[in-house]
């Protein structure tokens, strides 16, 4: 590695994240930090493309736009088009929804802990990078906990399916309901599949426990500097302030846990705005009523996060018992809330697979849930519709305007990733700051830096090239004039 | 099971697509499955374990070849091509896995490729050149089934 000049490193793409993810890093004379930022997809060819099509397309479309959170896009999309239809579902219709929601945040909670994010807990940080993934994880569990969370996770996957239709391209959700029943004779197995995906999230959380915080190493690193920033949060609650995936209002707390405000999905550009800064095309959000101060933090600075840490940030309980006992325990363990710790994460990750696998017990035990009333036909002229869903990875907003047709004239989506984009900026800078000086870039270093990336599980894909695996990474030094200087391939 | 893997609203990504949907009306259900997936990783897995023998037919990205041009790799070949799609890099892993857990794996893999021009740009259309290419690739994947269409 070069130690003089001004450097520019990139690292790309991000190992095991799903889809394209790109980490710059510029050092200065002295091989020092001099900013860290990260690049994700831009949406906006997505939301030109969309124009003119029938709104009621939207949720086949935009569940095309990620490989990873289909069912996200799909059920956001959904909800926008019973805002702007004027429809309201029929109770059965909502908890079809939820009980498909709640399975798909399960599932792909489950793939986050044990695949994408989890290894660098469960193999360790500093192993090297051929043994972080699924083989390291497995070697260290054992293969009977590997076809466990296969076997799992297709039996979720199926339920999906079974309701929405592929996966992939769910077929689901329609403006005032959904397009499919459940049918009495079908509840015994998918009550087995709840009944055995809460005990999955109970094991879960006790390989959490016994592997990462059994470790006073691990839990050193979750509360270390380089990993914890003290901004704002956001997340879905119920009237409770408790967490719901599916419905609810946006909850704000600001850096000492104090609510700063709450508002219904429709009013969320009174509260967020985006700011595009000259050396990145990435939009960052911010509190519009804080205003922009520029990767700061602190109560001053309107920087807000969202995902699984600000969920149960923003949260004043859970709405089961086995997630309200976790979130004590993950409270007591690294309160007093708000907790900044971006590695924290992965632990309220785990506490929510625990909440999804309990809620889908209790809607597969609501009576409504087998009913025929799963559609109220709209008749109003559609106009405007905000959909709201909390996915895996955070808050996510469709917005969509349309003539009197329902021909879609606006379209403008915020995705989790780009609600956290400030904020996981500042992440990487920091966490790049503290772990490379004097121009020493090596793969354990980088690691780290992308170890507070991860944490986030930031969905850059577009559903091409989405890869958990491991595509080449690529380390590349530039000078002052964006020359390359040397180029570093894993 | 043909195996289509891409994005159809992504212009060239849905070539695989394109093959499938062109093949699907030409075999039984109950002897070849036609899929259509934009996944990869552990869902890959969990999509091809349990079938005998899968075709993947995907949108290829090398850059020295021309578009449309049309290739055939077998799955022993996967470790030895540097990733001209990430797709494949995915599946090398994918089948290592299957077999360290000791899942039934597809005991044979072929994936027939198809450059292509523009995988990157919304649209749900083909390009000329890859859009003419869709019917010598539906040409291969047949060659390799063990059927003739109906």
């Amino acid at each position: 590695m070069e130690t003089t000049n001004r450097k520019h490193v990139t690292i790309d793409p991000i190992t095991r994240l799903e889809g394209h993810g790109k980490i710059d890093i510029f050092l200065d004379d002295q091989g020092e930090v001099e900013r860290a930022y990260f690049q994700i997809p831009e949406l906006r060819g997505f939301e030109i493309f969309s124009l003119g099509r029938p709104a009621e397309d939207m949720p086949q479309i935009t569940s095309r736009i990620c490989g990873v959170c289909p069912t996200a896009h799909h059920m956001a999309s959904t909800k926008a088009l019973d805002s702007l239809f004027h429809v309201v579902p029929p109770r059965p219709a909502k908890l079809i929804r939820e009980l498909v929601y709640n399975t798909f945040m399960l599932e792909d909670h489950a793939l986050h802990v044990y695949v994408l994010g989890g290894p660098d807990f469960i193999v360790g940080p500093d192993a090297p990078a051929d043994q972080r993934n699924i083989f390291g994880v497995i070697g260290k569990v054992g293969v009977e906990v590997g076809l466990k969370v296969i076997s799992t996770r297709r039996r979720l996957r199926g339920l999906i399916s079974h309701l929405g239709g592929k996966v992939i391209h769910p077929v689901l959700g329609l403006p005032g309901g959904v397009s499919k029943r459940l049918m009495p004779e079908e509840l015994p197995e998918f009550r087995q599949i709840a009944k055995d995906a809460v005990e999955f999230a109970q094991f879960t959380l006790q390989v959490f426990k016994d592997i990462v915080l059994a470790n006073p190493e691990y839990v050193d690193m979750i509360r270390s500097d380089a990993y914890t920033h003290k901004t704002y949060y956001m997340g879905l609650v119920d009237e409770k302030n408790r967490p719901n995936f599916y419905e609810g209002k946006l909850r704000v707390v600001d850096p000492t846990g104090k609510e700063f405000a709450k508002f219904v999905e429709g009013d969320y550009l009174d509260h967020i705005a985006e700011r595009v800064e000259p050396w990145s095309y990435v939009k960052f959000c911010y509190l519009k009523k804080v205003g922009w101060k520029g990767f700061k933090g602190g109560i001053d600075d309107g920087i807000y996060s969202v995902a699984p840490l600000a969920r149960l940030n923003v949260a004043e309980g859970m709405s089961t018992p086995l997630a309200q006992a976790a979130y004590e325990e993950y409270i007591a363990t690294l309160g007093p809330k708000p907790i900044h710790h971006t590695l924290a994460n992965h632990w309220a990750r785990v506490v929510e697979m625990l909440n999804a696998a309990e809620r889908m017990v209790e809607l597969l035990d609501d009576p409504d849930i087998v009913s025929d009333d799963i559609r109220l036909i709209p008749t109003a002229t559609p106009d405007k519709g905000v959909g709201v869903v909390e996915a895996p990875r955070g808050t996510l907003i469709h917005h969509f305007e349309t003539d009197e047709k329902g021909l879609c004239t606006k379209v403008n989506l915020i995705v989790a990733t780009q609600n956290n984009a400030a904020r996981m900026a500042m992440s990487v800078e920091s966490a790049a700051k503290s772990l490379i000086h004097g121009g020493v870039v090596n793969d354990g270093l980088l690691n780290k830096i992308e170890m507070a990336f991860r944490a986030y599980d930031p969905c850059n894909a577009c559903a091409t090239h989405s890869l958990p695996g491991q595509m080449p990474l690529i380390v590349r030094v530039m000078d002052r004039k964006g020359e390359v200087v040397r180029e570093l391939r894993r | 099971m043909v195996l289509a893997l891409g994005n159809d609203l992504l212009c060239d990504d849905g070539v695989g697509f394109a093959v499938v949907r062109r093949l699907r009306p030409s075999f039984s259900e109950a002897e070849v499955e036609f899929v259509e997936s934009g996944e990869s990783g552990l869902a890959l897995l969990e999509l091809i374990v349990g079938y005998e023998a899968v075709v993947i037919v995907d949108a290829l990205v090398s850059g020295v070849r021309p578009a449309g041009s049309v290739i055939v790799m077998d799955s022993s070949e996967f470790c030895r091509v540097i990733a001209p799609s990430a797709h494949y890099a995915g599946l090398a892993e994918v089948m290592d896995l299957g077999h360290r857990l000791g899942l039934p794996m597809p005991s044979r893999i072929t994936v027939v490729g198809i450059e292509v021009e523009d995988p990157y740009s919304f649209s749900p259309s083909l390009t000329p050149a890859v859009a003419a290419a869709v019917e010598s690739a539906a040409q291969v994947v047949v060659s390799l089934l063990p059927l003739e269409p109906r």
